[in-house]
C-alpha cells in the first residue's frame, strides 16, 4: 500500500476523475472512509473535495460560470458531520477507463491469485480476463505471471482453511531433526514462488510459520480451529534470531540476496559492503555462502565461517 | 508571491476543467475557445498571459491527460489534416468511461481485491489499487473478502518499469546484459514484447535486433539503465507474445534436465521434491538457467550430488570450492 504519499498535480487529477464517480456511487460517505479509499489523509481528502466544487464547465462565451454549472457539494453536512454529499453535477459520472498499467497490474495478480485452490473457477478468471482488456484505455503490456505447481499438501491446507480444522504434520526445518505439529492454520503466505503456512502451532503454543515444500505427511483433523483470531506477528519473524552474523560481499550482489538483507544493517565502501543481522543459527548462513559460492564471506561469528567452508568442502568431497 | 498577483488555479483544477468541458462537447472546442473560457487558462488569458505560454501549456495539459488514458480526440480540418489552426478537440465519452455493459459480480470483485493485492511496495501496487478503485467505484457489491491467503509478488528488478512503458508504447529499448562468466556487459536492442515471472524470476521476451530472432533475458542481468529508444515497432507483434514466452520457457525447461543423488530427508530433498522426477538412481529435475539452478544446488552442500550434465556438475564444484576458499582461512 503507498500510504499517505505526496502527489504530483497529475496524480491529484486523477485522483479527482475518479473521486467523482466514487462520490456520486456512494452517494453519502465520510471524509475517513473516502480518504482510505483513496489512500490519502482526511485533510487531503477534504481538500480535495472542496476543490470540486470550482470544476465545472466552461462558461458561455467567456463569462464566468454560474452556479450550476459547477460541481456542489452539502457544505453543512461536510462542515458539521465531516460527510460529502454531492448536490450538483456537471459530468464525470461514470468511472474512467483503466489506463494500461492498472489493467496489467490486476491482470498479472490474477493469475497468481488463480494458483490458489478453491478460488474462482475457470470461467470466472476468463471472464475477468475479457473484461479488464476490453476495459482498458489502450492494450496492457502483456505481464504474466506463471504459477508453480500444486501439490495435495496445498490442497489439503486449502481444504482445512476452508473447514476451519487444525491440521498434523512432519515438519524438517534444514538442519533440525523432524518435528510432528498440529496446527490451526490462519494464513497462506505466497511469496516468490514460495508458499508458507502462518498458523498457531499446539507444540510450540505459538504462532509460527512453516515452509510448505518442508511439511509431509499433512492430514486434516476434526479439531476446530481455535486461535484464528490471534495477532499474527509479521509473517516472516522467528522470535528465537539471536545470533548477530556480518558478512561482505560486492556492493552489486545486494540484490541478489533479497529479503536476506530486509533487516540487516547495511554500509558500503570501496564497492564492498558489509551487513550485520540477526540470524537464526551459527550455521544458516552456510548455504547461502555456498549459493553465492566466492561472492559473500562470512566474517562474523568464527563459529559461522567454518561452518561456511566446511559445508563448501562436504558437498566438494563427494566428487573425489 | 507579490500581495497582487492573481490567484493562480493549482494544475489539477486545470486539467479536471478541461477534461469536463471536451466531454460536455460534441463537435469539439478550438484551442481559442479552451484558452478563452475553461477555467485555468480563461483567468491567465484575461490577465495577459502570452498565447504562446498559454498553448505550451495546453499541449503539455493535453500529454498529461492522455498518460491518465484520457483519449483526447483531434478533429482536424477535412482539407488539410495537417494543418491544426482550426482543429477542435473533445473526449468521447464513449472512450473515455467504463464501458456500460462491463460489470462485475460480487464473486468477481472479490477476486479481484484478492489480485490488487499482490503487489508488493512498487508502482505495480499504486496500479492495481488505482484501477480497482475505478472498478469498485461502479458501485458493485462485494462478497466476502477471499480470507487465508496472501499472495505476493515481489518486484526488486529496476528495469521493470522502462520495459513495461516500452512495450506498452511498442518501442525498441537497449540495455546492458551481463552474462554469467562474461567479464562486462554486452548492449542489447530489442522489440521488447512481454514481462514474465517463471520460477520467481522476471523475464523480458522479444525480437533481439542484432540476433535477429526471438530471445528471453533476465531482469536481474540488465546491469543499468534501460533506454527507450524513439524506433518504434509494429504493435502487432505483441499479440500472444506472453504465451509464445511462456512457451519458450517450458520448452528450456523440457530440454534441460539434471541427474541428482540426494540424500532423503533432507533440505534439499523436500525442496526439489515438487519439481522431480523419479530415476532409476536418484531424480530427475529440469531447469532453465544451468547458472542459477547450479547456485540452488550449490547452497545444498552434500546433501545433493549431481551426477550429469557435466557442464552444471562443474558449475556446482565451481561455486563450492569458491565458497570454501573464500571462508577458508580465519577471517
Amino acid at each position: 500500500m503507498s500510504g499517505r504519499r505526496s502527489l504530483v498535480a497529475t496524480d491529484r487529477a486523477a485522483l479527482m476523475l475518479q473521486l467523482v464517480p466514487y462520490l456520486i456511487g456512494k452517494g453519502e460517505v465520510s471524509i475517513a472512509e473516502a480518504a482510505d479509499e483513496f489512500d490519502v489523509s482526511p485533510d487531503q481528502m477534504r481538500a480535495m473535495v472542496e476543490k470540486l466544487t470550482v470544476i465545472g464547465l466552461p462558461g458561455d462565451g467567456g463569462y464566468w460560470q454560474m452556479a450550476n454549472d459547477l460541481f456542489d457539494i452539502d457544505w453543512d453536512l461536510l462542515d458539521e458531520r465531516d460527510i460529502v454529499v454531492i448536490t450538483n453535477s456537471v459530468g464525470l459520472e461514470r468511472a474512467p477507463k483503466l489506463t494500461a498499467r492498472e489493467a496489467a497490474a490486476l491482470l498479472a495478480g490474477l493469475q497468481l491469485a488463480r494458483a490458489i485452490p478453491g478460488v474462482g473457477d475457470t470461467e470466472l478468471f476468463a471472464g475477468l480476463l475479457a473484461k479488464l482488456s476490453r476495459g482498458a484505455s489502450s492494450a496492457p503490456a502483456e505481464v504474466i505471471v506463471a504459477p508453480g505447481p500444486v501439490d495435495e499438501v496445498r490442497d489439503a491446507v486449502a481444504a482445512a482453511l476452508r473447514q476451519g480444522v487444525a491440521v498434523t504434520f512432519t515438519y524438517k526445518a534444514p538442519d533440525a531433526g523432524p518435528t510432528t505439529r498440529t496446527v490451526d492454520p490462519v494464513k497462506v503466505h505466497i511469496a516468490d514462488g514460495q508458499w508458507y503456512l502462518q498458523g498457531w502451532c499446539h507444540l510450540r503454543e505459538a504462532m509460527r510459520t512453516f515452509h510448505l515444500d518442508r511439511v509431509s505427511d499433512l492430514q486434516l483433523t476434526d479439531i476446530p480451529i481455535t486461535h484464528a483470531g490471534d495477532p499474527a506477528p509479521g509473517w516472516f519473524e522467528t522470535a528465537d534470531d539471536d545470533v548477530v552474523a556480518r558478512i561482505r560481499f560486492p556492493e552489486p550482489v545486494a540484490r541478489l540476496l533479497g529479503d536476506y538483507l530486509d533487516r540487516a544493517a547495511v554500509e558500503t565502501a570501496d564497492g564492498m559492503t558489509t551487513a550485520t543481522m540477526r540470524v537464526a543459527d551459527e550455521v544458516s548462513l552456510r548455504r547461502l555462502a555456498a549459493r553465492r559460492g566466492g561472492e559473500v564471506e562470512v566474517l562474523e561469528p568464527a563459529a559461522a565461517r567454518r561452518a561456511a567452508a566446511e559445508w563448501a568442502e562436504a558437498g566438494l568431497a563427494q566428487y573425489r | 508571491m507579490p500581495a497582487n498577483a492573481p490567484a493562480k488555479n493549482p494544475p489539477e483544477e486545470r486539467l479536471v476543467n478541461l477534461v469536463v468541458a471536451l466531454m460536455a462537447t460534441d463537435q469539439g472546442l478550438t484551442k481559442d475557445t479552451i484558452l478563452t473560457s475553461v477555467a485555468g487558462y480563461r483567468e491567465q488569458s484575461a490577465s495577459g498571459a502570452s498565447k504562446d505560454a498559454l498553448e505550451k501549456m495546453f499541449e503539455r495539459d493535453k500529454e498529461s491527460l492522455r498518460g491518465l488514458g484520457v483519449p483526447i480526440e483531434t478533429i482536424g480540418d477535412w482539407a488539410d489534416p495537417d494543418d491544426l489552426r482550426e482543429a477542435r478537440y473533445r473526449v468521447p465519452t464513449t472512450e473515455y468511461e467504463l464501458p456500460e455493459d462491463i460489470e462485475f459480480t460480487p464473486a468477481e470483485l472479490a477476486l479481484l481485491n484478492l489480485a490488487g493485492g499482490v503487489w508488493s511496495e512498487s508502482s505495480m501496487s499504486d496500479d492495481a489499487r488505482s484501477g480497482l478503485r475505478k472498478i469498485r467505484a461502479l458501485g458493485i457489491p462485494v462478497d466476502e473478502p477471499i480470507i487465508g491467503y496472501s499472495p505476493r509478488i515481489s518486484l526488486r528488478d529496476p528495469a521493470f518499469p522502462a520495459l513495461q512503458q516500452a512495450i506498452e508504447q511498442s518501442r525498441v529499448v537497449k540495455f546492458p546484459y551481463l552474462k554469467p562468466g562474461e567479464e562486462s556487459p554486452r548492449t542489447r536492442r530489442l522489440q521488447p514484447l512481454a514481462l514474465v515471472e517463471y520460477e520467481a524470476r522476471w523475464h523480458v521476451y522479444g525480437f533481439d535486433l542484432d540476433v535477429g530472432a526471438d530471445r528471453t533475458f533476465l531482469l536481474m542481468r540488465i546491469v543499468g539503465p534501460v533506454a527507450i529508444t524513439r524506433e518504434s515497432f509494429d504493435a502487432s507483434l505483441r499479440e500472444g507474445a506472453g504465451d509464445r514466452a511462456l512457451r519458450g520457457l517450458e520448452a528450456v525447461a523440457a530440454s534441460n534436465w539434471s541427474l541428482l543423488e540426494v540424500n532423503p530427508g533432507t533440505e534439499a530433498a523436500l525442496r526439489l521434491a515438487r519439481r522431480a522426477v523419479p530415476a532409476e538412481q536418484g531424480i530427475k529435475v529440469s531447469y532453465v538457467d544451468a547458472h542459477i539452478f547450479a547456485e540452488e544446488l550449490a547452497s545444498y552442500g552434500p546433501e545433493v550430488r549431481v551426477v550429469e550434465p557435466p557442464e552444471l556438475r562443474d558449475r556446482v564444484i565451481g561455486r563450492l570450492a569458491a565458497a570454501r576458499d573464500l571462508n577458508g582461512a580465519e577471517a
